[in-house]
């Protein structure tokens, strides 16, 4: 059957087409419903938001939306949402990119509604959970994770091996972490150790050895400290001279995780975020506190928190949000990831939740305590993307032998300067924002 | 109709009626019926094109973080391009990729169409395979050849290995590094010359070729005289096409290599991408952008100049 369409009726047909699309478009969360992002990369983690979605909705009597993005494109996502307005009334935060969100102004500070709720314990969080949620004097964010790095082991390999099983609660020294590695490697078949070639992980023996990425006033580069350069040095070596290092394939694949479960790597530097992906090896393992040096076993304790951004001003939406955040980080939530074994929770209520196996799980809240070994709170910029991205060209190429440390960092030291004197600059407007 | 009523006008007379005078081009009802059709597009073009071009001239003007409001800055974010290396060593490393990718990929592009052309059976298919490269998304396309450049696994340096070659560690080589993207854009990119090349090369009079072998002209004497002058159309338009595409080089280097090692592959839109997105600095990538638009522009232009000598348009 063939129609004839007149002009005004396309027209017509155009023009309920169009308003059936704006409606598509305009169509948000319910007024008043309890709106949250989170990255969410997996089956299983989609399964401990949903469940953190009943939750909030059971305490709060209010419907739960989370948006969830991809761990990869989530900031993209963020920013854009907070630049028009569309953001959730809470966003999940990476520990690392809230001094670059506050210093920015595109979040919050929490001390008010901290401070006017008696109800709310700031003290049941890690101290460097507390430490990371933080900026310039002023609390950011709450965190619903918080872990040190550790020392995964092979443990089928070292007994196959006939080496002793190293020490729950010490922290071997990097000499004798050092042996071992060689001791355990056989070129081409088995290897001693493997970790990320990126600062992310080089930081942790950098801390270890007294040094870091900047000075006490992050006013300048100390990665040319001596503290810092025996680090590198001592983690290059492991690459590139001991060779007891799994084979550099490609920059961008490659995963220290991924060359443990392989089954013939001794040992993984990693974090107990890792512990349920591990769980799948074919082998038996566990953890110990990461190998000290000159400062002691004080590894990064990196960690993630909820934050409210900046254009949730007050009145009924304010007071959602901080109801929202308050049971996004209560022992309830906290409890229900931990269960699900995502990663050590922020709270020290909620600790008990992340259980075994592995068997010596219970070292991380240890060492959050401080009652073993130690860690050290991942200290950033205000332009840490930039600082990690200036770092991510030059010292990968350190672990290929394609240069020498101190030829990458003489080159790197004058350009992190920049970055780090144009950090203080972004912290000095945003105190003058502030007074 | 429209009479004038005036003292001074011509009267009409009712035996000769006044001439209807035709209504503006623009008014008549084909040029209104077109306006209609173009609009969509035309909106499309203003709001997602031109206004993107423009926004990006003002903010290039602006300091904006993104968050809080933007300041004023005047020229100051082109005055920085100067003295940055990166800015200088991703415009170096882009002119390598498209110097070197663009004769590559018009080379392999028009070989494969010069045989496809050869009276070859099922053309049809054969024209398809060729092309799923370039119609397969470049994500899933580099993950592969990700894997094809392992050093001591991967399939490059095991059939180099069969001529007794020891393969380098291409994706992690300073010196290879390039150039193992460069061969992948190559192969990704190859099917779309080739299919217009094909297009132009069976548009040409085969009694232009039939007239030459009378005269007993060589089979290279037919391509350069008749083939490559006839083609002339096609080959501007493809190397036009993938001198703008080699310049936004992106997807393929932030996958594959990360812009590493060192800053070997970082390209100009991933470090435009980087300082707009991962370091908030709004005002310096559009400042940036531009600078890589007006590099389009400039070599466009070029191009288009010297077409008018090299081109041959057979009407």
């Amino acid at each position: 059957m063939s129609t004839n369409l007149t002009r005004r009726s396309v027209l017509q047909l155009g023009g309920l087409a169009g308003i059936a699309f704006a409606a598509g478009c305009s169509s948000g969360p319910p007024a008043g419903a309890a709106t949250w992002a989170m990255w969410s990369s997996s089956a299983a983690e989609k399964k401990v938001w949903e469940d953190f979605g009943k939750y909030v909705e059971q305490q709060l009597g209010v419907k739960s939306v989370a948006t969830l993005t991809p761990s990869s494109g989530y900031p993209t996502k963020l920013d854009l949402q907070l630049v028009s307005g569309t953001a959730s009334l809470v966003t999940a935060l990476n520990g690392t990119l809230i001094p670059t969100y506050a210093a920015r102004g595109a979040h919050r500070p929490l001390d008010d509604l901290i401070a006017a709720d008696p109800d709310f314990k700031l003290d049941d969080f890690y101290e460097t959970s507390r430490k990371i949620s933080g900026f310039n004097n002023k609390t950011y964010a709450i965190g619903f994770d918080v872990a040190p790095t550790v020392m995964y082991y092979n443990k089928d390999l070292l007994k196959k091996q006939g080496v002793p099983l190293p020490s729950r609660t010490e922290p071997m020294s990097w000499a004798t972490f050092r042996d071992l590695a060689k001791q355990l490697t056989k070129p081409g078949e088995q290897y001693g150790f493997t970790c990320a070639p990126a600062i992310d992980d080089l930081v942790s023996w950098i801390y270890c050895a007294g040094g870091n990425v900047m000075s006490a006033d992050a006013s300048r580069s100390a990665l040319g400290d001596p503290e810092a350069m025996e680090a590198l040095q001592f983690v290059i070596d492991l690459f590139v001279k001991d060779k007891v290092t799994p084979p550099i394939k490609n920059l961008v694949t490659e995963s220290s995780l991924s060359n443990f479960m392989q089954g013939n790597v001794a040992f993984m530097q990693n974090g107990p975020w890792q512990v349920v992906n591990a769980r799948k090896a074919k082998f038996d393992w566990d953890i110990i506190p990461f190998p000290a040096g000159a400062n002691g076993s004080t590894p990064r304790v990196s960690g993630s928190s909820f934050a409210i951004p900046s254009g949730v001003r007050e009145g009924a939406e304010l007071d959602l949000a901080w109801k929202l955040l308050k049971t996004l980080t209560s022992t309830g939530a906290l409890d229900i990831y931990a269960k699900a074994g995502r990663n050590n929770p922020a709270r020290l209520s909620a600790g008990s939740a992340f259980q075994p196996p592995p068997d010596n799980l219970g070292i991380v809240q240890d060492i959050l305590a401080g009652k073993i070994a130690g860690g050290h709170a991942f200290d950033v910029t205000t332009n840490w993307n930039q600082v990690k991205q200036l770092l991510g060209q030059d010292l990968p190429r350190t672990f290929l032998g394609q240069v020498s440390v101190p030829e990458a960092i003489n080159g790197l030291t004058p350009r992190l300067d920049v970055l780090m004197r144009q950090h203080l600059d972004t912290v000095r407007q945003a105190t003058a924002r502030k007074g | 109709m429209a009479i004038s009523t005036t003292d001074t006008a011509p009267v009409t007379t009712a035996s000769a009626p006044a001439k209807q005078a035709p209504p503006p081009r623009w008014r008549s009802r084909e040029a209104l019926t077109a306006w209609l059709f173009i609009l969509p597009s035309l909106i499309g073009f203003l709001i997602f094109t031109a206004g993107p071009v423009v926004a990006a001239g003002v903010i290039s003007l602006l300091n904006w973080n993104l968050f809080s409001a933007p300041t004023w800055a005047g020229l100051h974010n082109f005055a920085r391009l100067g003295p940055d290396p990166t800015f200088w060593s991703a415009l170096g490393s882009t002119a390598y990729f498209t110097l070197v990718s663009v004769p590559l990929t018009i080379l392999v592009s028009l070989a494969l169409a010069l045989l496809l052309n050869q009276g070859v059976k099922r053309i049809a298919i054969f024209r398809s395979l060729l092309l799923l490269p370039y119609a397969t998304i470049t994500v899933a396309v580099a993950f592969v050849w990700i894997w094809l450049y392992i050093p001591h696994d991967g399939l490059v340096n095991a059939v180099l290995g069969w001529f007794g070659i020891n393969g380098p560690a291409w994706l992690i080589s300073d010196t290879w590094a390039m150039p193992a993207l460069i061969l992948m854009s190559v192969w990704k990119s190859f099917g779309f010359g080739m299919v217009v090349f094909l297009a132009g090369l069976q548009a040409i009079p085969q009694q232009l070729y039939e007239s030459a072998r009378v005269d007993g002209t060589s089979p290279w004497k037919s391509f350069r005289h008749i083939t490559l002058p006839m083609l002339s159309p096609a080959l501007f338009f493809v190397i036009v096409t993938s001198v703008i595409g080699s310049f936004q080089v992106f997807d393929q280097a932030l996958i594959m290599t990360n812009g590493g090692p060192g800053t070997r592959t970082t390209t100009l839109v991933m470090y435009i991408y980087r300082t707009g997105f991962e370091n908030y600095d709004q005002g310096y990538a559009a400042a940036q952008s531009l600078v890589l638009f007006a590099f389009i522009i400039l070599i466009t232009a070029a191009q288009f100049m010297f077409q008018r000598k090299l081109v041959h348009y057979d009407n």
